[in-house]
């Protein structure tokens, strides 16, 4: 077993390298041919290969010495527009040296700018956009403003087709000489669906346990927000215990660190396999999808989710009075 | 004219003050041994339930024996310089002007955490050298925080009163303020503060303030009182209110940031709407004022609070439609503030973790945090072998492989491995 992240380690670098995405790759590999890149926008769903589509299209634009050519940039970390005025800035407006006159700025986790930014960011694209190209990378495009996305060529990443991503996992596990158990891939696929990198993660942190790795080793590390957990808050919630239920989500989310968008996940599968009436199920989809909506806007994971729970409670009640 | 009762009438001299006959002797007799010298504990640790006189036995003292007494609350002592800067004044017994001093440490119980964990230790190292009188007051001495200071002090345990002694003292105030008062309705009020003197006198004014007479009628719907009155009448009139306006108003009253409340509101809406409708309601209005606290971040709009003020009061009063205002539920402090501020140290830590990260690994160090670093603790205690790996390569200081890891010795393990 090696000991870096193998989540970088197998991170490929090149396009041809790439294995998914397929369309994807060939439109960038055209640019690569072409000499020329517009400014992009890399949407999609978390570990699907946004961030290293555009890496590796800066290696095979500019070979190995790609770094000189390349600024990368974590608008969650730094989203403010102070950082477009200043550092961005100061980036595109330098020629670039070499056979290709622009340099490539990528701008991840893009949807986390704030509008000011974004519309400082858009004069800045426009002026500088001989010397300078921009991949903005972003899980919902929706959150970039328009003159921005009209400025792009879009990409729509989507998450990896099954067969994929289990062979990328079982090619990890024998280089690293990892036993890998078919109910533990199954179970990576289950909490990670299709995330790769989170895949890659959860597979490395199993391995780190010594043992083959099988879904009871999976659930065991995914901040245990086990399909388990989420069902027995669901039942504490349906029968009518607020309190208790909310106490449940908080230890997930504080203690154990299970991301709200798993539990919502979790709660819209369970929502269906539930023994409610039929048309009851369609209405708290509804819900759910309502309350998902608002966290992806960034809202409070516990205060969203409990505002759910009491809708839970709510329909608990009802069902009850109808019996 | 409307000084605080509590105020107006605290005890001047020790003889005034109620209940602790004994204990209070304890403590003057350990004043009287500083003439002696400094004794072998030089501090005194005061300890005891809420509004029973700790202070106020501090401070009659220095009153009848003519002593300067210099007083600190916990905010003045949070910061190591300011208690630096005290540090001086215990140094020497006699002030300037040649009097004999005391220096007072109120409120330690508000020393939080982690945060003011160095604050524990600098008062310790006063406590050990000091040259005058040091007196420290919490509710509660055997908080672990304390263990070593404790055992630099002499501790002076504090006791409710008996109903009977608070009685007599509210006797006392209203034959002072002109006011005829039935022993019966004297006594429901000792009787409800549950020996609180403090709180006993406040309903007293209540109640009392600008009347001739106080019959047993006037207390009996006197509901259950509790110490942190502001912020439960700001719940009282969220969760209860009637009109979209009053609820909006009881902002302006609570005195405190926005989050704060929304926190103390989020906390106490289930405990208080029982029908499930009422609640799912408020929770949602709830869930929509934190939607535009998330727009607030995402735009630095600010003006956009007023729809979150909107939705977290009147939007939670509109939502009661069945649930009745029934007898006394208590109000709860915030479970997620106590846990917030225990791991704010653990979220700085975790940030910078994430930093490392981020330079390897393209991802922010906010993502980082969040979604890389569970895995990377699951490796750093299962495994020290692919953890000293992965902290030579992510070049992770000692200080983040132990918070990796859990614990001292799994570090040390990790560390051995690295050189």
């Amino acid at each position: 077993m090696s000991f870096e992240m193998w989540a970088e380690k197998y991170r490929p670098k090149t396009l041809d390298d790439m294995v998914n995405q397929k369309e994807i790759v060939e439109r960038l590999k055209s640019f690569v041919k072409s000499r020329n890149v517009p400014h992009c926008i890399f949407a999609g769903p978390p570990g699907t290969g946004k961030t290293t589509a555009a890496l590796c299209l800066a290696r095979d634009l500019y070979g190995d010495a790609y770094r000189e050519h390349l600024m990368e940039l974590n608008a969650s970390d730094e989203r403010g527009i102070n950082v477009v005025r200043e550092t961005v800035k100061t980036f595109a407006r330098i020629r670039s040296i070499g056979e290709i006159p622009f340099k490539i700025m990528i701008l991840d986790e893009a949807d986390n700018m704030t509008s000011d930014a974004q519309q400082a960011l858009r004069r800045t694209m426009e002026r500088y956009t001989e010397t300078c190209r921009f991949i903005m990378c972003a899980n919902y495009s929706g959150k970039i403003i328009e003159p921005i996305q009209s400025r792009c060529a879009p990409f729509r990443f989507t998450f990896l087709p099954r067969e994929e991503h289990d062979k990328y996992l079982k090619r990890i596990s024998e280089k690293e000489d990892v036993k890998l158990l078919k109910d533990g891939l199954d179970a990576i696929f289950e909490v990670c669906s299709g995330d790769l990198r989170k895949a890659i993660n959860t597979l490395q942190a199993a391995a780190s346990l010594n043992k083959p790795v099988d879904a009871k080793v999976v659930y065991s590390i995914t901040g245990r927000a086990s399909p388990a957990d989420v069902r027995k808050m669901i039942e504490t919630v349906m029968a009518g215990n607020f309190l208790e239920a909310r106490k449940q989500l908080r230890d997930m989310i504080q203690k154990y660190g299970v991301a709200g968008s798993d539990i919502i996940r979790q709660i819209h599968t369970e929502i269906f396999r539930t023994e409610i009436p039929e048309p009851w199920k369609i209405k708290l989809a509804g819900v759910v999808g309502e309350i998902d909506y608002r966290l992806v806007e960034g809202a409070d994971e516990e205060v969203q989710l409990s505002a759910l729970l009491a809708r839970l409670v709510e329909a608990g009640n009802e069902l009850r009075k109808a019996n | 004219m409307y000084a605080a009762w509590t105020v107006k009438h605290k005890p001047k001299s020790l003889a005034e003050v109620i209940g602790n006959k004994e204990t209070i002797q304890k403590f003057v007799d350990w004043i009287k041994s500083w003439d002696k010298g400094a004794p072998k504990k030089r501090a005194a640790f005061l300890y005891g339930p809420p509004g029973i006189g700790k202070t106020v036995t501090v401070e009659a003292l220095a009153y009848d024996f003519q002593m300067e007494l210099v007083e600190k609350n916990a905010s003045d002592y949070r910061t190591e310089d300011a208690i630096n800067r005290f540090a001086g004044l215990a140094s020497q017994y006699g002030s300037l002007f040649g009097g004999k001093r005391i220096v007072l440490l109120d409120e330690l119980d508000g020393l939080t955490g982690t945060a003011d964990k160095g604050g524990v230790k600098a008062i310790t190292d006063i406590v050990k050298t000091a040259q005058c009188p040091i007196v420290l007051i919490a509710n509660n001495a055997y908080d672990p925080r304390f263990s070593n200071l404790r055992s630099y002090c002499l501790l002076i345990e504090f006791k409710k009163p008996p109903a009977g002694e608070v009685t007599k003292h509210l006797k006392r105030i209203c034959i002072c303020e002109g006011i005829q008062a039935d022993e019966e309705a004297l006594k429901f009020i000792a009787q409800r503060s549950g020996g609180d003197v403090r709180s006993a006198v406040n309903d007293l004014q209540a109640l009392a303030q600008g009347k001739k007479k106080l019959t047993y009628e006037d207390v009996s719907w006197l509901g259950y009182r509790d110490r942190q009155d502001t912020i439960f009448n700001v719940l009282r009139m969220i969760i209860y209110g009637r009109t979209c306006l009053s609820a909006k108003q009881a902002v302006d009253m609570a005195n405190m940031d926005i989050d704060m409340l929304f926190e103390w509101i989020y906390e106490n809406v289930p405990e208080h709407l029982t029908d499930p409708h009422d609640l799912a309601r408020a929770m949602d209005a709830l869930s929509i004022a934190d939607v535009y606290r998330g727009r607030i971040r995402a735009t630095q709009d600010w003006s956009f609070t007023r729809y979150v003020i909107d939705y977290m009061t009147a939007g939670v009063a509109m939502a009661r439609q069945n649930t009745k205002a029934h007898g006394w539920i208590p109000f709860k402090f915030p479970a997620r503030i106590q846990m917030l501020s225990r791991s704010k140290a653990e979220r700085a830590m975790q940030l910078n973790i994430g930093r490392k990260i981020k330079r390897r690994c393209h991802i922010s160090a906010n993502r980082a945090s969040k979604e890389v670093l569970p895995f990377l603790k699951i490796i750093f205690k299962n495994n020290a072998d692919m953890a000293a790996g992965l902290a030579k390569w992510l070049d992770l200081d000692a200080e983040m492989v132990e918070h990796l890891a859990g614990s001292k010795e799994k570090a040390e393990n990790i560390v051995k491995l690295l050189s």
